[in-house]
């Protein structure tokens, strides 16, 4: 539940809680402390197998997290403080927590609900490139193709490159004036797709709490809408970040925020990570009050999050969630390969359904050619990843593992060789909005060879 | 590597700061140069070190412990070699991420391939001004600028560091920039003017050295 006392509750404690330097945060609570619970709770991961199947395991993930939280806190950079809470403080905050929410508006709302591990319904999906940046005379019939798609429930909104053909600098009148653009064509595709109503996260263009609130508020973003910020990995937050969030609760808005551990940074390997990405989504909704809690969490040299190193804990770390609390989680895929590949593809079937059979509430993506090279996406992935999602949520672990090995060894040697495919413009049609037909057919063989491991698609 | 470093070897790998202290003085009283340990020890571990990472397999946290180690032993050996302490710092380097970007995780394994492979590093965080980065690495009397950038907003910022260099002799007989991050590319860097430009932390490691040896 979000409510301006527990708000105050939190900036006093970001106030009055313990002094600490920095990097005896980063070195002492998080890297130690990981290390510390990893031991003490016996979190030991069979490496061979990406979907988890071990529930005493994800239990044991639960636990640490709840302990490893306790301890460490959530830096404040901008009062050198840690926001702390106990472990009772965690568990009673948590039973508050929202189990389900609508998001967007009219006949475009979308009921976003707590699954379980194997749950048959199928999850959410924000069919969008989330954030990756494109060219202005491509931003609209890009967005369009995403939400134009009847599997695609919510989306987020491209960035732009240039505002008006002029570089956008943050806190800068230019950030809030690309802040409002992106507000401005988000709900022109929408309108021209037919979905006014459909929920946006926002906003991404603009980066600083002045550029991001500006444009959310009327003829921007709607209380209906998704309201996102990053926290700093790992566990960190700053003023700014509290800034959005007191706005977002004065709105009414859906609290949508997500922490990105990277894997091999101060997390460590597969068995910390697990429990960093459990007690980060823990965190997002005890000291941040988030509606939704999502997460994508990084690979550091190839900067997707398809690889075994980061589905391995991904898998294990959201069935500790959800067997253990009602929170509504959400991952993203952020794939290395682009649209025009069958790389991305197959990392679609890989993520989409070991996230399904995993519990989580809504998939967001996918994100291609890792979000960093602009305009390298298009709505057909999306399509196929919803498509995914029902086909997904009638397999069980042990069937799901199966097929997630199997599209594995399709892409795992592209992992590190940047496969980012095409530009949006060239894999589809720019006045039809429909894909290539060399695009669609790649798309077609893919879905048949899939349909083939035991993917129901009808 | 020789046997008697073997100690050495190990307490850097692990981290162990103690040990790695009371290790490299006891060599020292046995006769061998702190300048030797470091070029026949430390640095060679260091090289694994880095090369582990690489590869994944080792991790950030390890790798911070055992430059720390490093950076202890340094400080020991400082009254001890002061002469020598240009050879054993490979250059100084200032790093940061540019205004308006918290985005650290890319500059701080930047920082720690750097000071494995032997730089001396001053990190001046995120969100930083281009006031303050050009202050620093006077103040610093470095020699490389390492900017970092993971978002296509605060391009411009890492742009204005280069242009600033530029516009002052001083600071352009005094400085090399390299640049990397998220939306930085080769091609990028070229036009921005920038030194230097790498696409990963191992690469960084690798145009750290060529500017370094490259005449101002
Ligand atoms: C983790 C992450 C975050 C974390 C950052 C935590 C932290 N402590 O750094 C959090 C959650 C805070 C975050 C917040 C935001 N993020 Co972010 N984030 C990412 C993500 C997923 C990974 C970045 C990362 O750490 N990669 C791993 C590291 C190791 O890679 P790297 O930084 O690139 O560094 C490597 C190389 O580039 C190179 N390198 C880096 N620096 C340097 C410097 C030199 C000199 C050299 C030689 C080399 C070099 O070496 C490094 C090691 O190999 C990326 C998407 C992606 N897949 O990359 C988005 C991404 C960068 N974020 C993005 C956005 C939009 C945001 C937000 C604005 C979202 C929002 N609306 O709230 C905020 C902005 C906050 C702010 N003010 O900066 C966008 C940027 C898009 C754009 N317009 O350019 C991206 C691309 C995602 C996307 N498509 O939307 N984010």
């Amino acid at each position: 539940m979000k409510h301006t006392t527990r708000m105050m509750d939190i900036v006093q404690r970001s106030l009055d809680g313990p002094i600490k330097d920095e990097e005896d945060f980063n070195n002492k609570s998080i890297s130690q402390g990981l290390a510390r619970v990893v031991k003490e709770y016996d979190i030991q991961i069979n490496k061979d197998q990406i979907v988890n199947m071990d529930d005493e395991l994800a239990d044991r993930v639960w636990e640490a997290a709840v302990d490893f939280l306790a301890s460490s806190g959530v830096y404040c950079q901008s009062t050198g403080r840690v926001i702390l809470h106990s472990r009772e403080e965690i568990e009673e905050k948590l039973k508050h927590a929202p189990d389900n929410v609508w998001i967007g508006a009219g006949t475009d709302a979308v009921h976003e609900v707590y699954r379980k591990v194997e749950d048959p319904r199928r999850m959410l999906l924000m069919g969008s490139a989330i954030g990756t940046a494109i060219e202005e005379e491509y931003y609209i019939p890009s967005l369009i193709s995403y939400v134009q798609e009847p599997e695609v429930d919510v989306t987020m909104a491209p960035t732009l490159e240039k505002i008006y053909g002029y570089d956008i600098r943050t806190r800068s009148p230019l950030e809030i004036m690309s802040s409002w653009r992106e507000a401005e064509l988000t709900l022109e595709a929408m309108r021209r797709a037919g979905r006014p109503g459909m929920a946006f996260t926002g906003l991404g263009t603009s980066i600083s709490d002045v550029g991001q609130l500006s444009a959310d508020g009327p003829g921007g973003l709607r209380n209906t809408d998704l309201h996102t910020f990053g926290i700093i990995s790992e566990l960190k937050t700053n003023f700014e970040i509290l800034n959005k969030l007191t706005h977002i609760l004065y709105r009414d808005g859906i609290v949508d925020p997500y922490a990105n551990p990277i894997y091999g940074g101060l997390g460590g390997g597969m068995e910390s990570q697990a429990v960093l990405i459990t007690a980060a989504m823990i965190a997002l909704n005890v000291v941040f009050m988030a509606t939704c809690v999502g997460s994508s969490p990084t690979h550091p040299f190839n900067f997707n999050d398809t690889g075994k190193e980061v589905m391995i804990p991904s898998s294990l770390s959201f069935q500790a969630l959800a067997r253990n609390s009602h929170l509504l989680t959400n991952l993203t895929i952020t794939a290395v390969g682009g649209p025009g590949t069958k790389t991305i593809l197959y990392e679609c079937v890989a993520f989409t359904v070991m996230n399904t059979v995993s519990g989580g509430s809504r998939i967001l993506g996918p994100r291609t050619a890792t979000g960093t090279v602009t305009g390298h996406f298009s709505g057909l992935e999306a399509r196929f990843t919803g498509e995914l999602l029902r086909a997904a949520s009638k397999l069980n672990r042990g069937q799901a593992e199966e097929i997630v090995q199997k599209a594995y060894e399709k892409y795992e040697d592209d992992l590190n060789k940047q496969p980012y495919g095409k530009h949006f413009k060239d894999v589809y049609d720019l006045k039809t909005i429909q894909p290539t037909d060399e695009w669609l057919k790649m798309y077609d063989e893919v879905k048949n060879e899939v349909a083939g491991w035991g993917l129901s698609f009808d | 590597m020789t046997d008697q470093y073997v100690n050495l070897g190990e307490a850097i790998k692990k981290g162990d700061v103690e040990t790695g202290v009371s290790e490299s003085l006891l060599l020292v009283e046995r006769g061998v140069k702190p300048i030797e340990i470091f070029s026949e020890c430390i640095e060679p571990t260091l090289a694994v070190i880095g090369d582990q990472f690489s590869r994944l397999e080792i991790f950030l946290p390890e790798m911070i412990n055992s430059a720390e180690v490093v950076k202890a032993i340094q400080n020991e050996f400082k009254p001890l070699m002061e002469a020598d302490q240009e050879t054993i710092s490979k250059g100084k380097i200032v790093i940061a991420t540019v205004s308006g970007d918290l985005h650290d995780i890319g500059k701080n394994i930047v920082k720690a391939m750097l000071e494995v492979n032997g730089f001396e590093v001053n990190d001046l965080g995120v969100d930083v001004e281009t006031k303050t980065i050009l202050k620093s690495a006077r103040d610093a009397d470095a020699d490389i600028i390492a900017l970092s950038a993971l978002m296509i907003p605060s391009l411009p910022f890492v742009k204005d560091v280069i242009d600033f260099i530029e516009a002052n002799e001083e600071a352009r007989s005094r400085f090399k920039v390299m640049v990397g991050g998220g939306p930085v590319n080769r091609e990028w860097a070229d036009e921005a003017g920038a030194d230097g430009y790498g696409d990963d932390a191992i690469e960084a490691v690798d145009v750290a050295y060529r500017l370094i040896d490259a005449p101002a």
